[in-house]
């Protein structure tokens, strides 16, 4: 009878929602990585003899671990790296989706939501999460983040067709 | 009805990508020890051969476990000890040169070992068996059992418990999680033309000392 350690399961079924939301977290595009692995490993030596960990509790440590990290970094660098960070969020899904322009302009406008709602969003759509988790995760009320999701959809809703007919109106330039 | 239904199913459509092989691999290096405190059992190939073997030998599917078979077993292992008990007995007794009681003797006894013992006694030095002395023949015939025609020993490691022993603190000061994991290795022998199988338990015990940073 083989052995296989519980947390290759657990990362299998939960890595990439975490990475994503390090990649959003993160203040430089390659820092992602070294995020969710610091959060992750403190998180499973401390709760992986159960077997079974929250991953509520990764994401909380991305993110405090994101922040303690971005204070230890020059501002100026920051402004710098920002330049970097604001590749398209694309690259961090799956490539099928290049053919259907619709989700293309979905991301973009995703892109264009300021950072609390972006996180908001992550968390819930690809987290999984409840509002009652999320709230715990960003240290906010239940109703901050409810109202952050509402605003969110709602500017989605409104900026989807404008990205569309942007994009539109770009190829028809260009061509 | 929520109004935003269609958009969040538009956006949960959008998969992220999953971390590389490259990733989990550092990540595993990187959890040490700590990774490989919560484990599960994973059937594999070997299982699966002993599940075959088993399907089988099912036309003897009670004979292993089967009260007469164990009795015609316990019998004839004992019948096997008792033959090497009265061989070691007869060897003892055939090296020890017997010393004549003579009460009257005022000289100490002195010992005189026999030389030509090996003249005596046949000692078969057969380079196949595993004891000096006997060969395989020997053996058989005495422990009643087969020498050759053995399978593969089939090697079973199972976890039965873990248990959390909390926080202690290392040498160095650094506090440290202490978990123990209890372990069953069995060790099973087959003899398909005998259809005789021989199963050996050892318990054993694993602790992992796991640092715990302070953060």
């Amino acid at each position: 009878m083989n052995t296989e350690p519980i947390w290759k399961s657990w990362f299998a079924r939960h890595g990439a929602k975490l990475l994503l939301f390090a990649r959003q977290q993160s203040r430089r595009p390659d820092e992602a990585e070294d995020l969710l692995q610091e959060a992750f490993v403190r998180i499973w030596r401390l709760y992986g003899h159960t077997g079974e960990v929250s991953p509520g509790l990764v994401y909380r440590a991305i993110r405090r671990l994101a922040i303690d990290w971005a204070r230890s970094i020059d501002r100026r660098q920051i402004r710098e790296n920002k330049v970097a960070l604001d590749s398209p969020l694309s690259f961090c899904f799956e490539r099928t989706l290049e053919q259907d322009e619709r989700k293309q302009a979905l991301l973009r406008a995703v892109e264009r939501l300021p950072d609390q709602q972006k996180e908001v969003v992550t968390l819930k759509i690809w987290g999984e999460l409840t509002f009652d988790e999320i709230a715990r995760i960003l240290d906010e009320s239940l109703n901050t983040v409810a109202s952050r999701y509402r605003y969110a959809l709602q500017k989605l809703k409104d900026w989807v067709p404008e990205e569309m007919e942007g994009k539109k109106e770009d190829s028809s330039t260009a061509s | 009805m929520n109004e935003f239904e269609k958009l969040e199913a538009e956006l949960k459509e959008l998969r992220p990508l999953p971390p590389s092989e490259e990733f989990t691999s550092s990540l595993e290096i990187a959890l040490g020890d700590a990774g490989k405190v919560a484990i599960r059992c994973l059937p594999d190939e070997d299982s699966l051969e002993q599940k075959k073997s088993a399907r089988t030998m099912s036309a003897y599917p009670s004979k292993l476990l089967s009260f007469p078979r164990m009795v015609v077993f316990a019998g004839l292992t004992g019948l096997a000890l008792a033959a090497v008990w009265a061989i070691l007995l007869y060897f003892s007794s055939s090296l020890v040169p017997e010393i004549p009681v003579e009460s009257n003797h005022s000289e100490p006894l002195l010992f005189v070992q026999s030389t030509d013992i090996e003249s005596t006694i046949p000692i078969s030095d057969d380079p196949d068996s595993p004891l000096h002395g006997l060969s395989l023949d020997q053996i058989q015939d005495i422990s009643v059992m087969p020498v050759s025609g053995w399978l593969d020993p089939q090697i079973n490691e199972r976890l039965l418990r873990m248990v959390d022993e909390g926080i202690f603190q290392l040498p160095g000061g650094l506090p440290a999680r202490r978990v123990r994991h209890y372990f069953m290795d069995e060790t099973l022998w087959s003899h398909p033309a005998s259809d005789t199988r021989i199963l050996s338990t050892t318990p054993r015990e694993e602790v992992i000392l796991i640092e715990l940073e302070t953060y």
